[in-house]
């Protein structure tokens, strides 16, 4: 029957126009990176059920069946679990870093060792003015020192903290953006295009949020899906159209607790993670260089209580303060420094004492305290920034594992367009075929 | 159909992962050679900056010995040419002391030669009050100002204390700045102990009022003698510690130069291996950039 061939000619053109129409779009997304490849679902087209006198079954031609998207679930999870380990380690590493710099770069080695060596040259000749001022003004330069080194980690924690509440804002932001997408997939007619699109912007929100704080995601049949924050155990962040708020609190020392719908949760992957780790660190940092400062005041003040000043009198503290950010040089002048021991007279130059102090600082004094403590300090970025290198390789390798399996192929697009274009022409000429039959028929006198 | 693709934003990122790599390894190098230093900070290689921070401590302190010893060298030598013109007081009082043990002398002449013996008494007394380039007395021992203080009698008396104190040049080591005036000035003459001042007044009082006076100048020459063995032994003493200084300053300089050597290994960029490396690493950059432009190139959308 020529009208049957007819249809089924504009059957397939229809399906190869839908076809190129399909391989366009995919070209047109090579470079989106939350664009997963399409490919199109055909079926044959079969009329049964005759009227007598024709066959039992007649070709109706193609149908298109629907826009399928290439999914891969395991390579989405591996790129997600280490894409949150790779975040987590580079915002840990930043905040290590952060801490070197504040206590290696800005000098503290360097002002001990100046301090020393100012006192060296003072027991030259201890009744100098000059050298005991330059003691002073070495010991007000170190003091100087650990306040600014103790001021930078300050800082340092205050933008580690900000980051925090705006990854928090973040998690927040998407998770409600995956509810309501959620609820938009269930109204959705699966194989269509926009169904595919929501896939996309679902995947898409979910590696937002695996960016921020390691996830857990379960599939429902109906392509929504749940998050919990961690592992499979951990709390829910997403449910159908529900969401439950991720909150962060500052404790008095500066590290930061999470927690979701108000029950405490630990992170264990993502920035979040890396910025709460980063904060212990800082603290316990901190808490080292308070006890550089601390030793330094009281080996310095304790030498200075056994001497005594050029005038004959007891020596008074050389350092007031306990901590790093409150240290600061007590003594008005140079002359205050007690180089002699205890009950020496005045215009004394037995050096006795300063030698004593000298000592004390050379063996287990500040020097050797600063030298462990940016020793250790620096092996822990050391190994830190190992880890990131081995993390970062992981992710990048599962990242490119999951484009390659569902990016874009700009070689079997290009066939695929010659490929439709050729399935285009023959269904043209199907139809051309179908018209010469008719014209037969009509023909006939 | 499924079938093995293989993506082109995959093959991106994968070139952009090899050329972000190349491109980091060869600034690294470039830094450690415009730098000279193999490490930025501490953790580029925590043990070899811990070993590169006690080097600088040892060296900062070390300059500081450098300076001390300097210091005492300068303080023993100005002492030491200080010595040089007591000796010649000493030595020119004598030759006077003989002239007037000449019995043959004048008492006109005597008069002279107890005149000038007194002249050479005050240029040893302002010698004997001389101060170091850096204003202390120099054979006060450690008092700040001047050894010996003369009362309206011309009686000359010592101020100073009774040791030099020492001075620290480093690695456990201290030397004596120098002598105290009592080591020096002081001698016995007859038995009985005496100084160089209270000599030479006895002397000039002797050649002029004493019944005499060739005899008492004759008599000095002991005391004479006995005054310059002293100085001949404090000199000694001032050249062995100047020359123990120039050992322990020459030892100085060597360990500087072990330390300085020893801070370019472990710190110091090694520039052929730097550059030979830098070379390699542009090298292999540069074919990856070809190649992946060549590759970047075919597309099957030029063929159709």
């Amino acid at each position: 029957m020529a009208s049957d061939l007819l249809l089924i000619g504009k059957a397939g053109t229809v399906a190869a126009r839908s076809a190129l129409e399909l391989t366009a779009q995919n070209i047109a997304n090579a470079d989106n990176p939350d664009y997963a490849r399409r490919t199109i679902g055909l079926q044959e087209v079969i009329a049964t059920g005759a009227i007598a006198g024709y066959s039992e079954s007649a070709f109706g031609g193609v149908r298109v069946d629907g826009v399928q998207r290439t999914d891969a679930v395991f390579l989405q999870n591996q790129a997600r679990r280490t894409a949150s380990d790779l975040t987590r380690a580079d915002a840990e590493l930043a905040g290590l870093t952060a801490t070197e710099t504040a206590i290696e770069q800005t000098g503290i080695y360097p002002a001990i060792v100046e301090f020393e060596a100012s006192l060296a040259r003072l027991q030259s000749d201890p009744l100098d003015p000059a050298l005991r001022a330059a003691v002073l003004e070495s010991g007000r330069a170190l003091a100087e020192t650990l306040n600014i080194a103790d001021n930078t980690l300050a800082q340092s924690g205050e933008q580690i903290r900000f980051e925090a509440a705006a990854g928090v804002d973040t998690v927040n932001l998407h998770a409600q953006e995956l509810a309501q997408i959620n609820a938009a997939i269930v109204r959705a007619d699966p194989g269509s295009s926009s169904y595919a699109a929501l896939l996309d912007q679902r995947d898409a929100q979910l590696a937002r949020i695996a960016e921020q704080a390691g996830i857990a995601v379960s599939y429902n049949p109906d392509a929504t899906v749940a998050v919990r924050l961690g592992d499979a155990s951990g709390p829910l962040l997403v449910s159908g159209t529900q969401t439950f708020d991720l909150a962060t609190t500052t404790n008095g020392d500066g590290t930061i607790d999470f927690a979701v719908a108000g029950a405490p949760v630990t992170l264990a992957s993502g920035s979040l993670a890396g910025q709460a780790q980063a904060l212990v660190a800082q603290r316990d940092w901190a808490i080292r260089l308070d006890d550089l400062a601390a030793l330094t005041i009281q080996q310095v003040n304790n030498a200075q209580a056994n001497g005594a000043a050029p005038d004959g009198s007891a020596g008074q503290p050389f350092f007031s303060g306990s901590t790093a950010g409150d240290i600061a040089v007590a003594l008005a002048s140079g002359a205050g420094i007690a180089t002699a021991p205890a009950g020496s007279p005045a215009q004394s130059r037995d050096t006795g004492n300063l030698e004593s102090l000298r000592n004390a600082l050379a063996n287990g004094g500040p020097a050797s305290a600063a030298d462990s403590l940016i020793f250790e300090l620096a092996n822990a970025v050391r190994s830190r920034t190992i880890t990131r290198d081995a993390v970062s390789i992981i992710a990048e390798s599962a990242q490119t594992a999951l484009v390659t399996e569902t990016g874009v192929d700009l070689e079997e697009e290009a066939l695929n367009l010659v490929r439709f274009q050729q399935a285009f022409q023959a269904s043209g000429r199907v139809i051309q075929a179908a018209s010469d039959i008719f014209d037969t028929i009509l023909g006939i006198r | 159909m499924p079938s093995v693709t293989n993506s082109t934003s995959a093959f991106y990122q994968r070139s952009l992962n090899q050329m972000g790599d190349l491109r980091a390894l060869a600034e690294n190098l470039q830094l450690q050679i415009s730098t000279g230093e193999r490490l930025a900070k501490s953790s580029d290689d925590p043990v070899a900056s811990a070993r590169l921070r006690s080097l600088s401590r040892t060296d900062r302190l070390a300059q500081i010995d450098a300076d001390n010893a300097a210091r005492a060298s300068d303080e023993l030598s100005t002492g030491a040419a200080a010595m040089e013109d007591v000796a010649n007081i000493m030595i020119r009082a004598r030759e006077l002391a003989q002239w007037a043990g000449n019995d043959t002398t004048s008492a006109t002449e005597r008069e002279l030669i107890a005149t000038e013996i007194e002249q050479l008494r005050e240029t040893l007394f302002a010698t004997a009050n001389g101060l170091s380039n850096t204003g202390r007395s120099l054979f006060g021992g450690e008092v700040p100002d001047f050894a010996y203080t003369m009362d309206g009698a011309g009686v000359v008396t010592y101020a100073g204390t009774a040791s030099a104190g020492p001075i620290d040049i480093g690695e456990g080591v201290s030397i004596d700045r120098g002598l105290t005036g009592p080591d020096i000035f002081n001698f016995s003459h007859n038995g009985a102990p005496t100084d160089a001042f209270a000599f030479l007044a006895d002397l000039a009082n002797g050649l002029r009022s004493a019944a005499d006076p060739a005899a008492a100048a004759r008599d000095s020459f002991t005391g004479f003698d006995a005054s310059i063995d002293t100085l001949g032994r404090a000199q000694a003493i001032y050249g062995a510690r100047l020359t123990w200084i120039d050992t322990v300053q020459q030892t100085q300089v060597l360990r500087a130069e072990a330390r300085a050597e020893e801070g370019g290994e472990i710190g110091g960029t090694n520039l052929a291996d730097a550059i030979t490396r830098l070379q390699q690493t542009l090298t292999v950059l540069e074919a990856s950039q070809a190649s992946f432009a060549r590759v970047s190139n075919l597309t099957l959308f030029n063929s159709i």
